[in-house]
């Protein structure tokens, strides 16, 4: 799905995109595109981009490349695929009812999922807030166990 | 020709008063039974009756009849049409019926003045909305009175640009007030001249009477205004979101920056290597700018650590510190025997 959505592999490139996007929800995706769970989201992320291109912009960030890795410690992402969103170069974080709300850890079970939270979290950042609830009932959402600093 | 059938149901009158159904399927002119039945003396009497029974009041009967002199009139130009439409020539391109736009007797209409007439008289309006009969620059007016007399059939005026006949009579069906029905009669009377058609009107092109010439640059300057505000559009929506947004004055300047390198006046090429975004960590304690500045901190304490790390240790076997003790313990006995020995 690479070549479906823009994938990004340099810092530079980030860096720009989160600059650029203004008024608009940029949606990262962190993972790499040999992995499954990480093609099911990405197949997810194509289908739904065009759906969400009014208020959202979706790009995927190759976990592997070197210049990456400073993002993969910043962003603290342990589990592929993590997608982190942001709004106006502002992180925006989502408790989803897990213990990491600053990123949506795993797949969607289907594409409205997707539009929900991505709508979700441009709605709360019209109003000015950093951290919305999640929109989804609980067993849509994947479970992880979060490890403290790798321990 | 009389009206159609599929025409009928729009050219019906029913009369409260009478309880009848009155069809035009067979009249030869507009309205033509309606007008008789109007104009019937039993009519009359049923009007009196139900006005007077119902309480209506007594000063309006007059309004749902068709007076007797009204009545002659009416004949006696019917009859009149009839003769001259046997009399006169056949005129140019003939308009069917006005309800059917695709009719297709349109294309082969060219008849004799006679069958011109009776096709434009098929024309009964329900609603009273009455579609132009005439060039409105020429000097024509319609008025409506329900108690005025009926209409003489008058003469046939050509259009200008033969796209078809017209004749300035036809009639209409109005709703009636309290519940009744009654049919109002619509007059186009050449005599009735409005002298504001001649000025000039929406066919021609002319600017509406409201539109003073005067008034013309205000209206051109208002217009160039709107557009100068189409053009900086995206000031006005940016004032449209909400002021307390997420990054709302981070979104600003980088706008005004965008277009200023748009423009060519900013160029930036200072790009940062260490740019981070506003990030909040997991284990963030405290604001996000501070996580970000601990970020920093363990980002440079970390290449000094995995460069101590890099160093490869050889790998050895485990030893406890009883074996340690046991081999100096052996050492020491070793070194003492050949001592008592030599003693």
């Amino acid at each position: 799905m690479e070549y479906l959505l823009p994938t990004l592999r340099e810092k530079r490139e980030v860096d720009s995109l989160i600059r650029d996007t203004i008024d608009k929800v940029l949606v990262l995706r962190f993972g790499r595109s040999s992995d499954a769970v990480c093609l099911q989201l990405d197949d997810i992320l194509y289908k739904s981009a065009r759906d969400v291109s009014r208020f959202a912009t979706v790009a995927l960030v190759d976990v592997d490349s070197e210049e990456i890795q400073v993002y993969v410690k910043y962003f603290d992402i342990t589990f592929m695929p993590s997608t982190v969103f942001f709004f106006n170069a502002h992180h925006m974080k989502m408790d989803s009812g897990s213990a990491d709300h600053t990123k949506w850890v795993g797949t969607f079970q289907r594409k409205q999922d997707f539009i929900d939270v991505v709508e979700a979290i441009y709605r709360g950042a019209m109003k000015g807030k950093l951290i919305v609830s999640c929109p989804l009932p609980p067993e849509r959402i994947p479970k992880f166990q979060l490890l403290y600093k790798d321990v | 020709m009389p009206i159609r059938p599929e025409h009928a149901h729009q050219n019906r009158l029913w009369c409260v008063f009478c309880n009848f159904d009155i069809l035009e399927l067979d009249s030869p002119f507009a309205c033509g039974n309606a007008i008789e039945h109007l104009a019937s003396v039993e009519h009359w009497k049923r009007v009196k009756g139900f006005m007077w029974k119902y309480g209506g009041g007594m000063d309006r009967v007059h309004l749902f009849r068709i007076a007797e002199v009204d009545f002659a009139k009416w004949e006696k130009k019917c009859k009149a049409l009839k003769t001259e439409g046997a009399k006169a020539e056949s005129v140019g391109p003939v308009v069917g019926p006005w309800k059917n736009i695709h009719n297709e007797l349109n294309a082969d209409s060219v008849n004799s003045f006679h069958k011109n007439d009776v096709d434009s008289l098929k024309f009964c309006i329900p609603n009273g909305v009455v579609p132009l009969h005439n060039y409105t620059n020429e000097k024509t007016q319609v008025s409506c009175s329900v108690s005025s007399s009926v209409s003489e059939a008058e003469d046939s005026q050509y259009l200008k640009n033969s796209t078809g006949y017209m004749d300035n009579q036809h009639c209409s069906n109005s709703l009636a007030v309290n519940g009744s029905v009654y049919s109002g009669v619509r007059i186009a009377n050449g005599e009735n001249i409005s002298p504001e058609d001649i000025i000039g009107n929406v066919h021609t092109g002319a600017p509406p009477p409201w539109f003073d010439a005067t008034k013309g640059n205000q209206l051109d300057v208002a217009l160039k205004s709107e557009q100068s505000d189409l053009v900086s559009s995206k000031a006005g929506k940016s004032s449209k979101l909400n002021p307390k947004r997420v990054g709302a004055a981070w979104a600003e300047r980088r706008k005004l920056e965008l277009e200023l390198e748009k423009r060519g006046e900013l160029v930036n090429n200072n790009y940062d290597a260490n740019w981070l975004p506003n990030f909040g960590r997991v284990w963030q304690s405290g604001t996000r700018k501070e996580s970000r500045k601990e970020f920093r901190m363990e980002d440079e304490a970390s290449p000094k650590a995995d460069n101590q790390s890099e160093v490869p240790m050889p790998l050895q076997p485990y030893i406890s510190k009883r074996m340690v003790k046991s081999a100096l313990y052996m050492l020491l006995f070793i070194l003492k025997s050949p001592d008592e020995d030599v003693n």
